[in-house]
C-alpha cells in the first residue's frame, strides 16, 4: 500500500515538474509581452523531434537513439535549437501583434501552433506516426532517502534547478531587472534605455529553452513523441499558468503540481480515468476561473478606460 | 438635408442590370469552380477573383456603384439571388459531389455567421464553435436513434440543446475575458470531444451510424429529387435544405446586427469597461453571444448529422472550431457577405486542390496568419451602418 502511495506521490512530482517547465514559460512571457503565446506548447515540442532528427542525421556513429549520451547531447543542441525557433517565431510573427488588440495575438498564435504541429507531421520523416523516445536517463537513485528510478530524479531536480536559475535570474542579475522593467512598463524601460526588443527575444530565448526541457522529459517519460502530444502539453501548461495565475512564477508551479495532482489521482481511482483525465483537469480550471478569474496569485488589474 | 445626400436619380435600370449582372456572373463562376477538374483552371477561377478584389480595392468609386444599385434594389437583388439558388443544383450536370460540396459549403457558412457573431461582432474568442456543432449532431441524432423522433422535431430540440450548453459555456464569460476566457471554450472543446469519445452512450470512437434520413410529406432525402420530369441526385434535397438554413441564418444574423443587440456587441468590441459604463449589460450580451453561436450550431449540427448518417467524434474536433474561424477571419469580421465567401472559398479550396488537401490543416493556419498580419479585416471588411437610407 505505502509502496503504491509513495509511487503515485514520484508520479505527481515528475509530472508536476515536467508541466512546471511549460508552465514558467506561459507566465514569464505573457508577463512580458502581456499576450498569451499560446503555440509556447508546441515550441516546447520542437525539442524532442530536433533531438530525434539530429540524432539520426548525426548521431549514427556515436550509438545512435540507444545511447544514452549522445542522446544526451544531442537533447541539449535540441534545447538551444528550440530556444532559437523562439526567438525566430518572435522576429517573424509575433512581433507584428506587439500594439495589436489581444484578441489577435490570441489568433495568431493558435494558429501558429496549429502550423508548427503541421509542418512537424509533414517534414519529419513518417511524422503522423509516433516515434520512440528513449529514457535520458537509466538506472536507480537515492532520493530523500527512497529508491527511485533515476529518471524521476533527474526530473524533478532539473526542474527545480531550471526554474531556481531562473528565479535567480529575473531577481538578481541585469538582464532580469530589464525583463521585470519592460514587463512592468514597457514605454518608461525604454525611457530608461532598455531596448524592449532585445528584451523580447531575450525572454523568448529562455522561455522556449526552458519549455524545451520540458518537452524533452514530457516524450522520455512517455517514452514516445507524436506531432499532437503538444496540444495536451500545451493546453496543460497553459492551464497551470493559469490557475497558478498569469505572470506569477510561484503561481505557475503551484497550478502545476495542481493539475498533476488531480490528473495522477485521477488516473489512479477513476475506473478509465486516463481517458478522462482532461475531462477533470479543465473542470478544474474552469472551476478555478470563475471562483478567482486571475488564478490563485494571480494580481487582479483594475481596469480604466 | 434629406434630398441633399440622396443619390442622383434615374438609371434604375442599369441599377438593376449591374445587381443581375453580378449575382449571375458570381453564380456561373462558383458553378465553373465547382465543377472543376483540372487544377490550372482552379487556379485561373482563383486568379480571377483576386483580380476582381484588387480591381475593386483600387476603384472604390465602383466598389460603391455596385453597393449602391444593391441598397436601392435590395427587393430584387433578394429575389434574384432565391431564384439562382433554386434553379443552381439544375445546371451543375447532375454531379453528385458538386452537390455534396454545396451542401458542406452552406453548414459551414452557418457555422460561421454563428461564430462571427462572437468573434466578429463582440471580439469573443470563442474555440468551442465545432464543440456546439457536435453536441447539436449528437442530440439530435440520439434523439432519432433512440426515441424516432422525426428529422422535423429533432433539429429544434437540438438546437434548444446545444444553446442549453452554450448558456452553460457563456456563464464563465461573465468572469474571465481574453485569454482567459478563450482557455476556457478550449477546454469546454475538448471536455465535449473527450466525453463523445468515452461516454457508452455516445458510441464511443465509433460514433452513431445508421441516422434515418428524414422525410417530408412521403418524400425521403435519400432519394433523388425529381422537379418537372428532371431528376437530381439526392444530395439535392440537403442542398435545399441547407440553402433554407442559411437564408435563416442570414436573416437572423442580419436582423440582429441591425438591431440594438449588435451596436451592443459592437460597442463591447470596441471597449468593453465604456460600454458598461454606457449601461450596457455587458455579461447578459456576451452570455447572449454564446447562445446565439450555439444555438445556430446547433442547427447546422442537426441537418449534418441527418445528411451523413454518421456521425463520430472526430467530425468535431478543435480543428473544426479552427476552420470555422479562419472562415471568419479571411471573411471579414462583422461582414455577413465577407463571411459566406471565406465559408464557401475556404470549404472548396481544399477539395479542388487535390494535391494539398493532405495540407489542409498546415493551409488553414497559415491563412489566419497571413490574413491577420496583412488584411486583419479580411476580404470584406465591415461596413459602416447606414441609418433610414
Amino acid at each position: 500500500m505505502t509502496d503504491l502511495v509513495a509511487q503515485q506521490i514520484l508520479n505527481w512530482l515528475t509530472l508536476g515538474s515536467i508541466y512546471a517547465l511549460v508552465a514558467v514559460g506561459f507566465s514569464l512571457l505573457f508577463g512580458v509581452l502581456n499576450i498569451i503565446h499560446f503555440s509556447h506548447g508546441d515550441v516546447s515540442l520542437m525539442s524532442p523531434f530536433l533531438a530525434l532528427g539530429l540524432v539520426q542525421a548525426l548521431g549514427a556513429g556515436a550509438g545512435g537513439i540507444s545511447s544514452p549520451a549522445a542522446m544526451v547531447a544531442f537533447a541539449i543542441v535540441a534545447i538551444a535549437l528550440t530556444g532559437l525557433l523562439g526567438v525566430l517565431l518572435d522576429i517573424l510573427i509575433i512581433q507584428r501583434f506587439r500594439t495589436a488588440p489581444a484578441m489577435m495575438a490570441l489568433v495568431a498564435t493558435v494558429a501558429l501552433g496549429i502550423v508548427l504541429r503541421e509542418l512537424i507531421r509533414h517534414l519529419f520523416p513518417n511524422g503522423s506516426n509516433p516515434h520512440a523516445f528513449p529514457r535520458l536517463v537509466t538506472g536507480d537513485a537515492m532520493l530523500f532517502g527512497f529508491r527511485v528510478p533515476a529518471f524521476n530524479a533527474t526530473a524533478i531536480l532539473v526542474a527545480i534547478v531550471a526554474v531556481s536559475l531562473l528565479f535567480l535570474m529575473l531577481n538578481r542579475t541585469r538582464l532580469g531587472l530589464h525583463i521585470r522593467a519592460v514587463s512592468l512598463d514597457r514605454d518608461a524601460a525604454r525611457l530608461m534605455a532598455i531596448n524592449p526588443g532585445r528584451v523580447f527575444r531575450a525572454t523568448f530565448f529562455i522561455a522556449s529553452a526552458i519549455g524545451a526541457i520540458g518537452g524533452l522529459f514530457f516524450s522520455s517519460y512517455a517514452g514516445m513523441v507524436r506531432f499532437d502530444f503538444s496540444i495536451d502539453i500545451g493546453l496543460i501548461g497553459f492551464s497551470a499558468a493559469v490557475v497558478g495565475g498569469l505572470g506569477s512564477m510561484p503561481g505557475a508551479i503551484i497550478g502545476s503540481l495542481l493539475i498533476s495532482g488531480l490528473d495522477t489521482l485521477v488516473q489512479a481511482t477513476v475506473p478509465n480515468g486516463a481517458s478522462y483525465r482532461l475531462v477533470f483537469v479543465f473542470l478544474l480550471v474552469i472551476g478555478v476561473l470563475v471562483f478567482k478569474p486571475a488564478g490563485l496569485l494571480g494580481r487582479t488589474v483594475t481596469e480604466k478606460v | 438635408m434629406a434630398h441633399a445626400s440622396a443619390p442622383p436619380p434615374a438609371r434604375p435600370l442599369g441599377g438593376l442590370l449591374i445587381v443581375a449582372l453580378v449575382e449571375i456572373v458570381g453564380a456561373a463562376a462558383l458553378r465553373e469552380f465547382l465543377l472543376a477538374e483540372d487544377w490550372r483552371w482552379v487556379l485561373v477561377l482563383l486568379a480571377a477573383f483576386g483580380a476582381v478584389l484588387v480591381a475593386l480595392e483600387r476603384r472604390p468609386a465602383l466598389e460603391a456603384r455596385i453597393a449602391e444599385a444593391f441598397a436601392r434594389h435590395r427587393r430584387a437583388a433578394t429575389l434574384l439571388g432565391i431564384a439562382i439558388a433554386l434553379v443552381f443544383p439544375f445546371v451543375l450536370e447532375k454531379s453528385s459531389y458538386a452537390l455534396h460540396l454545396c451542401v458542406i459549403a452552406q453548414l459551414y457558412a452557418v457555422l460561421a455567421l454563428a461564430l462571427n457573431f462572437q468573434l466578429g461582432s463582440a471580439n469573443i474568442p470563442n474555440f468551442a464553435t465545432g464543440a456546439s456543432y457536435g453536441i447539436g449532431a449528437y442530440a439530435s441524432a440520439l434523439l432519432a436513434l433512440n426515441f424516432e423522433v422525426s428529422f422535423w422535431l429533432a433539429l429544434p430540440a437540438a438546437a434548444v440543446v446545444a444553446t442549453i450548453f452554450g448558456f452553460l459555456l457563456g456563464l464563465p464569460s461573465m468572469r474571465t475575458k481574453d485569454s482567459y476566457l478563450a482557455l476556457v471554450t478550449i477546454a469546454f472543446g475538448v471536455v465535449i470531444h473527450q466525453l463523445l469519445n468515452n461516454l457508452e452512450v455516445t458510441g464511443g470512437p465509433n460514433g452513431l451510424v445508421g441516422i434515418p434520413a428524414p422525410e417530408l410529406f412521403g418524400h425521403s432525402f435519400a432519394s433523388p429529387l425529381a422537379v418537372l420530369g428532371y431528376e437530381l441526385p439526392s444530395q439535392a434535397n440537403f442542398y435545399y435544405l441547407s440553402a433554407v438554413l442559411v437564408l435563416i441564418a442570414i436573416v437572423f444574423a442580419g436582423r440582429l446586427h441591425d438591431s440594438r443587440v449588435g451596436l451592443a456587441w459592437n460597442a463591447l468590441r470596441a471597449d468593453e469597461l465604456a460600454a458598461r459604463c454606457q449601461g450596457i449589460n455587458t455579461t447578459w450580451y456576451k452570455v447572449l453571444a454564446f447562445a446565439v453561436d450555439a444555438f445556430l450550431a446547433g442547427f447546422a449540427g442537426t441537418v449534418y448529422a441527418f445528411y451523413v448518417g454518421f456521425i463520430s467524434p472526430d467530425n468535431f474536433t478543435f480543428l473544426v472550431s479552427v476552420t470555422i474561424m479562419t472562415m471568419v477571419i479571411a471573411g471579414g469580421m462583422d461582414n455577413i457577405l465577407g463571411v459566406i465567401v471565406g465559408a464557401v472559398l475556404l470549404t472548396l479550396l481544399p477539395e479542388k486542390l487535390r494535391a494539398f488537401s493532405d495540407y489542409r490543416i498546415l493551409f488553414f493556419g497559415v491563412t489566419v496568419i497571413a490574413f491577420l498580419m496583412i488584411r486583419p479585416q479580411g476580404i470584406f471588411p465591415q461596413r459602416l451602418r447606414r441609418y433610414g437610407g
